[in-house]
């Protein structure tokens, strides 16, 4: 287990931060309380500065922009009308309380696609497999442009074969670089619940990844 | 013994390269950028928003009339037992003597209605034929 506390080698802790806040910036919070007050423009506000925020973990999830570009509206539609439920005094920040909701917003599309398993189960082809087990035997990646859309393309083949859950905890772990605390808040689990789920997530892509090998 | 580390140290080959997809999938943030850069991304998340807020006034309506019925059931159900109460329980006159034989054979009545509804004195045809020949022949005999 101790497997999850792991911070990926590539993560990029830049690439999800907080939008930047200057001194002199308004709040989230107050902006929030416009935007109950009646101040429609305000969320126009709140949207430019946590959209990114959002499409980069929509992007976490799915390739093609459209999607990406459904996720960000499905979420800031549903924070619209949750907004009464966010108060600034609790601990999560608004940045937090969102982030919560586009992930639940992508597990909820990874659900629907998962019901239609024809639009996303594409066979690996034989130059996939090769870079797999290239990958197993060689102990490293090849870090070319070649191999990385390789990579890429598989990933998305492979992990369309988990089931929504394993993938969410798997993004959270290895690409957020997110601690079970941190995902076990984002996802309401209880964090034996998170590392256990991790661990059958893990069973699961080494099942998979074994077809293929 | 060894076959299990060997074993252990495939699974762990493979949790690496699983690793390493998951985080090649992951890598997309030049569609994420253009995601957000979107044009009318606002408009379409407004255009959603009061999609959404249309079908929840829909949705709300609904569910009042569904409230109004879910309370007038209860409170029909329990009007319609008192009525039937009532309707056993209440009444002064019993079902039965509110129609009484003697009222509708007309018991307590004279004359011809009473030899017509009365049951134990019904007139056979040969008696009905006398009757009207002996009337015949009367009025005869009076003229």
């Amino acid at each position: 287990m101790d497997e999850m506390a792991d911070t990926p080698d590539n993560f990029d802790p830049t690439i999800l931060p907080s939008p930047p806040s200057s001194s002199s910036e308004v709040p989230d919070v107050e902006i929030v309380a416009r935007v109950r007050a009646g101040d429609e423009a305000a969320f126009e506000e709140l949207f430019n500065r946590h959209r990114r925020r959002v499409a980069l973990i929509a992007g976490r999830f799915f390739r093609q922009r459209e999607q990406i570009e459904d996720i960000v509206q499905e979420t800031f539609t549903k924070a619209y009308f949750a907004l009464d439920s966010f108060s600034g005094e609790q601990a999560m920040s608004f940045a937090a309380w969102l982030s919560r909701i586009a992930f639940n917003t992508c597990y909820d599309e990874l659900r629907r696609i998962k019901r239609h398993p024809e639009s996303t189960m594409s066979n690996v082809s034989e130059d996939e497999s090769a870079w797999l087990q290239e990958q197993v035997r060689d102990d490293g990646a090849g870090a070319d442009v070649e191999s990385a859309i390789v990579a890429r393309d598989l990933a998305g083949k492979l992990l369309s074969r988990l089931s929504p859950e394993d993938r969410m905890v798997l993004v959270m772990l290895d690409a957020e670089g997110m601690s079970v605390s941190e995902i076990a808040q984002q996802t309401d689990w209880s964090p034996s619940k998170v590392k256990v789920r991790a661990h059958r997530a893990r069973a699961s892509l080494r099942r998979v990844l074994e077809k293929f090998l | 013994m060894f076959g299990k580390k060997k074993h252990r140290g495939f699974d762990e080959q493979l949790d690496r390269v699983g690793r390493e997809i998951v985080r090649a999938s992951a890598k997309n943030e030049t569609e994420a950028e253009s995601a957000s850069s979107a044009p009318f991304l606002y408009a379409r998340v407004r255009a959603r928003i009061a999609a959404e807020r249309k079908r929840r006034e829909a949705g709300e309506n609904w569910l009042s009339l569904l409230t109004v019925a879910r309370r007038a059931v209860p409170a029909m159900a329990l009007s319609a037992v008192i009525a039937f109460g009532v309707f056993l329980f209440g009444g002064n006159t019993p079902f039965e003597q509110s129609f009484d034989d003697d009222i509708l054979f007309a018991a307590n009545e004279t004359g011809v209605g009473r030899v017509v509804f009365d049951d134990t004195d019904v007139l056979s045809n040969d008696e009905m034929l006398d009757t009207i020949m002996s009337g015949n022949g009367e009025a005869e005999a009076s003229r």
